[in-house]
């Protein structure tokens, strides 16, 4: 059964995001995927550097959905991977500001790095 | 027993809704990457082991202060039953003191009426009004109002008891045991208290 949760906090409130809910949000922003569609593309994307286990992944899913940020879209099978229904998530409109505010926030850092000379400036 | 057994064992470390809402779909996943990284490597039991132990500790959390805050709503519900009967109970306090002063004066057991007994007795109420409505509101400084007004409705009670004997058994439980009674809901140690003042 699809399962949506409006929050009534604002955006920023939801600041910082924790990185395995980040994570997620990035992986749903090209569109809804599985939980293990969402793994996947989490350690494609980062070249194995991060790998989330079942766990924390539904951990982060439960906050997601409770937050407002994710909503359940519709159970069906993955043709690669068997007859199994699997759930399938998408990211609200609430949750991708979140994950605009949460990336704008982190480059600010990244900018500020910078500036500091912390990164960008690697001879090796 | 196979490896998808003991993993679904595996997750009676977490909370039983927790499991139950998402168990099946964890599974597919452990399945998933059973398949897909080998069956015997010791890399990936390491992984799901260390899995397991913190995002069971942190699903523990979230459930605890979820039930924490469901704690929270049920005390407000207490308070604010126990604010309305003190509103109530001080009404008829007020009133009770009346009649009993008057009861005592037409029978002629008293030689003359016990007028301060009867204005104090009216105070004490007209207080536990003031302390009920001061519970109602629930914000901290409504809280002191209502300790400050119940501290002294139950001086006043105990003075009236002691100097005015006649006193009837429904007026000091009314007087006495009901001001004690939400003094120790008012201070009863809470979780979350003033919560609602800074989300998240």
């Amino acid at each position: 059964m699809p399962q949506t949760k409006r929050s009534p906090l604002t955006p920023e409130s939801q600041l910082p995001l924790a990185p395995a809910s980040f994570q997620i949000l990035l992986a749903l922003v090209d569109g809804e995927r599985h939980g293990y569609s969402i793994m996947k593309e989490v350690t494609a994307r980062t070249d194995g550097a991060v790998r989330m286990g079942p766990g924390t992944l539904y951990g982060a899913l439960k906050r997601l959905l409770e937050g407002g940020l994710v909503e359940e879209s519709e159970q069906r099978s993955d043709a690669e991977l068997g007859d199994d229904r699997r759930r399938y998530y998408r990211l609200t409109k609430f949750g991708l500001r979140v994950a605009r505010l949460e990336a704008r926030r982190l480059e600010a850092m990244v900018r500020a790095a910078r500036r500091k000379k912390l990164i960008g400036t690697e001879t090796a | 027993m196979t490896a998808e057994r003991v993993y679904r064992l595996l997750l009676r470390v977490y909370p039983s809704d927790f499991r139950s809402e998402y168990g099946h779909e964890m599974t597919l996943i452990f399945r998933d990457e059973y398949r897909m990284r080998g069956a015997t490597a010791l890399a990936f039991w390491m992984s799901i082991a260390w899995d397991l132990t913190h995002s069971a500790m942190s699903v523990w959390a979230d459930s605890l202060i979820a039930r924490g805050k469901n704690y929270t709503q049920i005390f407000e519900a207490i308070m604010r039953i126990a604010a309305i009967l003190a509103a109530s109970l001080g009404v008829f306090g007020a009133l009770n003191a009346v009649a009993e002063g008057l009861a005592m004066r037409g029978r002629g057991m008293l030689e003359r009426p016990p007028v301060l007994a009867v204005v104090l007795g009216g105070v004490a109420g007209v207080l536990l009004i003031v302390a009920g409505a001061a519970v109602v509101r629930s914000t901290r400084s409504a809280r002191n109002t209502a300790t400050i007004a119940l501290v002294a409705s139950l001086l006043i009670v105990s003075i009236v008891r002691l100097t005015n004997p006649w006193m009837s058994e429904l007026s000091e439980l009314i007087g006495i045991a009901l001001p004690v009674a939400l003094l120790a809901v008012l201070h009863w140690p809470r979780r979350h208290d003033d919560s609602s003042a800074s989300p998240a």
